[in-house]
C-alpha cells in the first residue's frame, strides 16, 4: 500500500495541505488540478470502560472496541482552512501490532464534539448517537482501516466519532499518543466527486428473508404506512409479531387500520399474536382476518421451514394459551423443535424475555418457550410488545451471556404505532433505538444469518451484522 | 379483566425499627442476586485474562459508596448502578456501587431503591441502610417508576405502572405504597384511602395514585390522583387513611425543602400525550410558575436546594442525562450530569 507516504499532520491541530499530483496515487478518487487534500490528526481519541467506570484512558496509545469488558472509542477531529467544498473525507486508524480482531468494531458519527480527552470516563461518556460510518468485518494486525466519512465531514468544524463492538474478540487500534501510527482523517476538496469504487456490498445471495415487525397498525399514526412502504421495497416473508391491529384487534380494525398498509402484503405474510388482539375474545378478529396462516385459532402457534431456516411462530398471551413447562404450547415446540432437520432455528412472538423498555418489563412466562429453543441450539427470538428496538447478545433463558450456545434476542416493536422509551438498560442490551419506525430483516444464509434494521424514510438509525448459526 | 383496587392492601403489621431480616422470598432474592454478581465477576475476570496481552489496565476494583448525609448527589447510571458525585463538583469522580436500582431516593441514611429483577421478574421496593444493605425489602408489582422518602428519613413512598391492567384497558394503572419505618405501617397501595373531590366524599374503581412527596411532619403528603380523565394534586393525612384534590392537572408533584412550592409536571395545553412543562406551584398564592425548560420532561423533579430543580432527560437510546434549571422561571437549563438519573442531594 502507499499509505504510508500520506503526510501527517506534526501537531494536532494542524493541517498540511499537498497537491493533488502528490497524492493522487494514494486516492481512489479521480481528481481534477484544483483538489486539495488535507490530512489531519486527532485533537482527541480515547476510550472507557465499563469495569473501570471512573478512568480515564485518555493518555493511552491505543484505544479499543470489545464487548468484555465492554470498550467504546471516541475520535474527535478539528477541521479548518477549507475553501472549497469537501468531495470525500476518510476517516483511517491503523490496528496495533497485536489488536487483530474478527469485529472491528461498528464506527459512527456523533452530535456530541464537546467530551474532553482527558476527561472522558465509562461514567460521563458521550453518547454515539450518529450515522454508521462503518461496521467493520475482520481487521488484521497493523493494517490501515478506511472508512468513507464524506457523510458526516461537511466542511470546517468539529466532527466525532464513536467505535463499539459486539464481539468480546476486542480490536486494538494506534491512538494519536502513539506517534508515526496517529488516526488520520484525509479530506479532499474542490472537484465534484468522480465515480469512486464504493465499498463492497455483498451482492444479493438469494437466501430467503424474514422481515416484520411488531406493534403495528394504529389508525391514529402514520407508523404503520411508513413500515408498510419499507416492505414494498423487501421480497420475502413477512412476520407480524402481535398487536397487529389497534386498539383491540377487531374486524374493522383490521379493515380500516391492518389493510390499507401491511394489509397489501397479507399473502406472504405469517402472524403472531400479541395482547391486543385478545381484546377480542378469543382474538377472533385476528384469526378471522389472517385465516389459515395464522394457524389453529385454539392455539396461534405453529412453525414452517424457509431455505436451510426452522421458522417457529409462538403464542405469548401466556396467560390464555399457557407457556409454561409442559404445557401444550412449550411440548409442541420441544416437538417441532426435535422433529426439525434444518441447521438453524429462528422463533418470533409478542412478549419480550428480555428488554430494556420502559412499558413493560422483561416477561418471565414466556422462559420455558426459550429454554426449549435454547436447549435446542435455536438461534434468533424476535419479539416487540415495548413500542422500540433493541438488540441483546446471545442469552440463555436466565440472562447469562452465551455466546456458544445463546439466543440473540430482538425487540422489534417499531412497527408503527406510538414509539416508547426506555427505563433502566438491563444487562447484555447492546443497541437501542425509541425515535425510528422500521423493520428487523433477517436474511437466512445455509449456516448464518444477517440481520438489519431499516429505518423508515427520512430517519438515519440503522444497525445490522452477521451471526453464524450454532 | 378489571382492574383492581384493593388487591394489594396489606393490613397494617406495626413492628418495631428497623424491621427484623425476613427470610422466605426476600431473602432468597437476595442470595441469588449475590450469587449472580459473583458469576459475572467470574466471568469478566475470565475474558480479561484472555485478552490481557493487549490491554494492560487493571481492573477496577469495588467502590464504596455511602449515602450518608454529605454535599454529595446521588444518581443511577443508566445500566441501574448507585453512584454519588460531589454536590459543587458534579463532574469531578463519581463514586459507582455495584448495587443497582431502578429508581432511587434517600434522606437521613434511610435509602429507597425499588428494584425490578429482570431475571427472577420479581419487584421489590428495598429499603436500605447509608451503606446500602437492606433493612427490608417489599414485594412490588408492576414496572418501578417513582420513589421517595421523607426528609427525616421515616416514611418512604413508591410508585409502579402495573403491568396487566393494560390487558383490558388501553389506559396505564399505576400503584403506589407508603411505608412507615418507624411504625412499620405498610400500605401497597393508597387506593382504600378516603377522597374528598372538591369537598365531598368521592368514589370511583378507576383511581389511581402516583407520585408522592412528604411534608416535614412526616404525615402529610402530596401526590397525584387519577380519575375519569382528571390528573388531581391531592393532599394526604396518612394517619387519617384520607387525600383531597386541591387542583387539576399536576402530576408528579415535589415539595421544596422549605415546604412552599410544589414542582411538578403540567400536561401541556391539559393533555398528557401531548408532552409535559416542569413546573412549579406556590402553595401560599397558588400561583404556577414555568420554569425555562421547554422539552418535555416526564420525571418527578428533585429540589437540589431551595432555587434549584434536577430532573432526567433521555436519548434516544434510552441513555439519560441529568439537568437543572432554576425553580423561579429564571435562566435556561443546564447539563449537570452524563449518564444520570433519579436524583437526590444527599445534604
Amino acid at each position: 500500500m502507499g499509505t504510508r507516504h500520506i503526510r501527517r499532520a506534526s501537531m494536532a491541530t494542524a493541517a498540511v495541505v499537498t497537491t493533488t499530483a502528490a497524492v493522487a496515487a494514494l486516492l481512489t478518487t479521480a481528481s481534477t488540478a484544483t483538489a486539495a487534500t488535507i490530512t489531519i490528526n486527532p485533537t482527541a481519541d480515547t476510550y472507557v470502560q465499563d469495569s473501570t467506570p471512573s478512568t480515564n484512558y485518555g493518555t493511552s496509545s491505543q484505544f479499543t472496541v470489545d464487548n468484555s469488558p465492554v470498550r467504546q472509542s471516541f475520535l474527535k477531529f478539528t477541521v479548518s482552512g477549507l475553501t472549497q467544498a469537501v468531495t470525500s473525507a476518510k476517516l483511517r486508524i491503523r490496528v496495533t501490532a497485536g489488536g487483530n480482531s474478527s469485529n472491528g468494531g461498528t464506527w459512527k458519527s456523533m452530535t456530541d464534539t464537546t467530551w474532553s480527552e482527558t476527561g472522558v470516563t465509562w461514567n460521563n461518556k458521550p453518547v454515539i448517537d450518529g450515522a454508521t460510518v462503518a461496521s467493520l468485518g475482520s481487521v488484521a494486525n497493523d493494517q490501515w482501516v478506511e472508512i468513507d466519512v464524506t457523510s458526516a465531514v461537511t466542511g470546517n468544524g468539529t466532527f466525532s466519532f464513536g467505535g463499539t463492538s459486539t464481539s468480546t474478540n476486542g480490536a486494538y487500534y494506534d491512538s494519536r499518543e502513539s506517534g508515526a501510527d496517529a488516526p488520520q482523517l484525509v479530506i479532499t476538496t474542490g472537484t465534484a466527486p468522480s465515480p469512486t469504487p464504493t465499498t463492497s456490498t455483498p451482492p444479493p445471495s438469494g437466501d430467503p428473508v424474514l422481515v416484520g415487525a411488531g406493534d403495528i397498525a394504529n389508525c391514529g399514526t402514520a407508523g404503520d404506512e411508513a413500515t408498510a412502504n419499507l416492505l414494498d421495497g423487501i421480497t420475502g416473508t413477512v412476520m407480524a409479531i402481535g398487536d397487529t391491529a389497534y386498539p383491540d384487534g377487531t374486524s374493522s380494525d383490521y379493515t380500516n387500520c391492518y389493510q390499507p398498509s401491511w394489509g397489501r402484503h397479507k399473502a406472504r405474510t405469517r402472524p403472531a399474536t400479541g395482547n391486543h388482539e385478545y381484546h377480542t375474545t378469543g382474538a377472533s378478529g385476528y384469526f378471522n382476518y389472517f385465516g389459515a396462516s395464522a394457524g389453529d385459532p385454539t392455539k396461534g402457534y405453529y412453525s414452517f421451514d424457509l431455505g436451510s431456516w426452522h421458522v417457529v411462530a409462538l403464542n405469548s398471551n401466556c396467560s390464555i394459551v399457557s407457556c409454561s413447562a409442559g404445557s401444550a404450547q412449550e411440548q409442541w415446540l420441544r416437538g417441532d423443535l426435535a422433529a426439525s432437520t434444518k441447521p438453524c432455528t429462528v422463533a418470533y412472538w409478542h412478549h419480550p424475555r428480555y428488554t430494556s423498555g420502559s412499558s413493560h418489563g422483561p416477561n418471565t412466562a414466556v422462559k420455558p418457550l426459550y429454554q426449549a429453543l435454547y436447549d435446542n441450539n435455536a438461534e434468533v427470538v424476535v419479539t416487540g410488545h415495548n413500542h422500540n428496538y433493541e438488540r441483546f447478545a446471545p442469552m440463555d433463558a436466565n440472562g447469562a451471556l452465551d455466546n456458544t450456545r445463546g439466543i440473540r434476542q430482538f425487540v422489534a416493536g417499531m412497527g408503527g404505532t406510538s414509539l416508547g422509551g426506555f427505563g433502566t438498560i438491563q444487562p447484555n442490551s447492546q443497541i437501542r433505538n425509541s425515535n425510528t419506525w422500521g423493520v428487523l430483516k433477517l436474511t437466512l444464509h445455509p449456516s448464518s444469518y444477517d440481520w438489519q434494521f431499516v429505518p423508515e424514510a427520512g430517519k438515519t438509525f440503522t444497525d445490522s451484522g452477521t451471526t453464524a448459526c450454532h | 379483566m378489571t382492574e383492581q383496587t384493593t388487591i394489594d392492601a396489606e393490613t397494617p403489621q406495626p413492628s418495631p425499627p428497623p424491621a427484623p431480616p425476613r427470610f422466605g422470598r426476600a431473602a432468597r432474592i437476595t442470595t441469588t442476586v449475590a450469587a449472580t454478581v459473583a458469576l459475572a465477576g467470574v466471568a469478566i475476570g475470565y475474558v480479561q485474562l484472555t485478552s490481557s496481552a493487549t490491554t494492560p489496565e487493571a481492573p477496577a476494583t469495588a467502590q464504596t459508596v455511602s449515602l450518608a448525609p454529605a454535599p454529595r448527589l446521588l444518581t443511577l447510571t443508566s445500566t441501574g448502578q448507585v453512584t454519588t458525585v460531589g454536590k459543587d463538583n458534579p463532574g469531578g469522580t463519581r463514586a459507582v456501587s455495584k448495587t443497582k436500582c431502578d429508581r432511587i431516593y434517600a434522606a437521613a441514611r434511610t435509602v429507597a431503591c425499588l428494584y425490578a429483577d429482570g431475571i427472577l421478574g420479581t419487584v421489590s421496593m428495598r429499603i436500605l441502610d447509608a451503606d446500602l444493605k437492606e433493612r427490608k425489602a417489599i414485594p412490588v408489582s408492576g414496572i418501578p417508576n417513582r420513589v421517595r422518602v421523607s426528609t427525616s428519613g421515616r416514611m418512604v413512598s413508591w410508585t409502579a405502572f402495573v403491568g396487566g391492567d393494560s390487558y383490558a384497558t388501553l389506559n396505564f394503572a399505576t400503584r403506589t405504597g407508603i411505608y412507615d419505618t418507624k411504625t412499620g405501617t405498610l400500605f401497597k397501595t393508597l387506593e382504600t384511602f378516603d377522597v374528598i373531590k372538591d369537598g365531598k366524599p368521592y368514589q370511583s374503581v378507576d383511581v389511581n395514585y402516583w407520585g408522592v412527596t412528604f411534608t416535614d411532619d412526616d404525615n402529610t403528603f402530596y401526590a397525584t390522583l387519577y380519575t375519569k380523565g382528571h390528573r388531581y394534586l391531592v393532599q394526604g393525612d396518612f394517619a387519617a387513611r384520607t387525600v383531597r384534590t386541591l387542583r387539576d392537572h399536576v402530576e408528579c408533584p415535589s415539595l421544596s425543602p422549605d415546604g412552599t412550592r410544589i414542582a411538578f409536571k403540567a400536561p401541556i395545553n391539559g393533555d398528557s400525550t401531548k408532552g409535559w412543562r416542569l413546573s412549579v406551584l406556590d402553595l401560599a398564592t397558588n400561583k404556577v410558575t414555568r420554569t425555562a425548560e421547554t422539552r418535555s420532561v416526564d420525571d418527578q423533579a428533585a429540589w437540589l436546594d431551595n432555587s434549584t430543580l434536577a430532573y432526567v432527560q433521555q436519548h434516544d437510546d434510552g441513555t439519560k442525562d441529568l439537568w437543572t434549571v432554576p425553580s423561579d422561571g429564571s435562566g435556561k437549563p443546564k447539563l449537570l450530569l452524563r449518564n444520570a438519573h433519579s436524583p437526590a442531594a444527599l445534604g
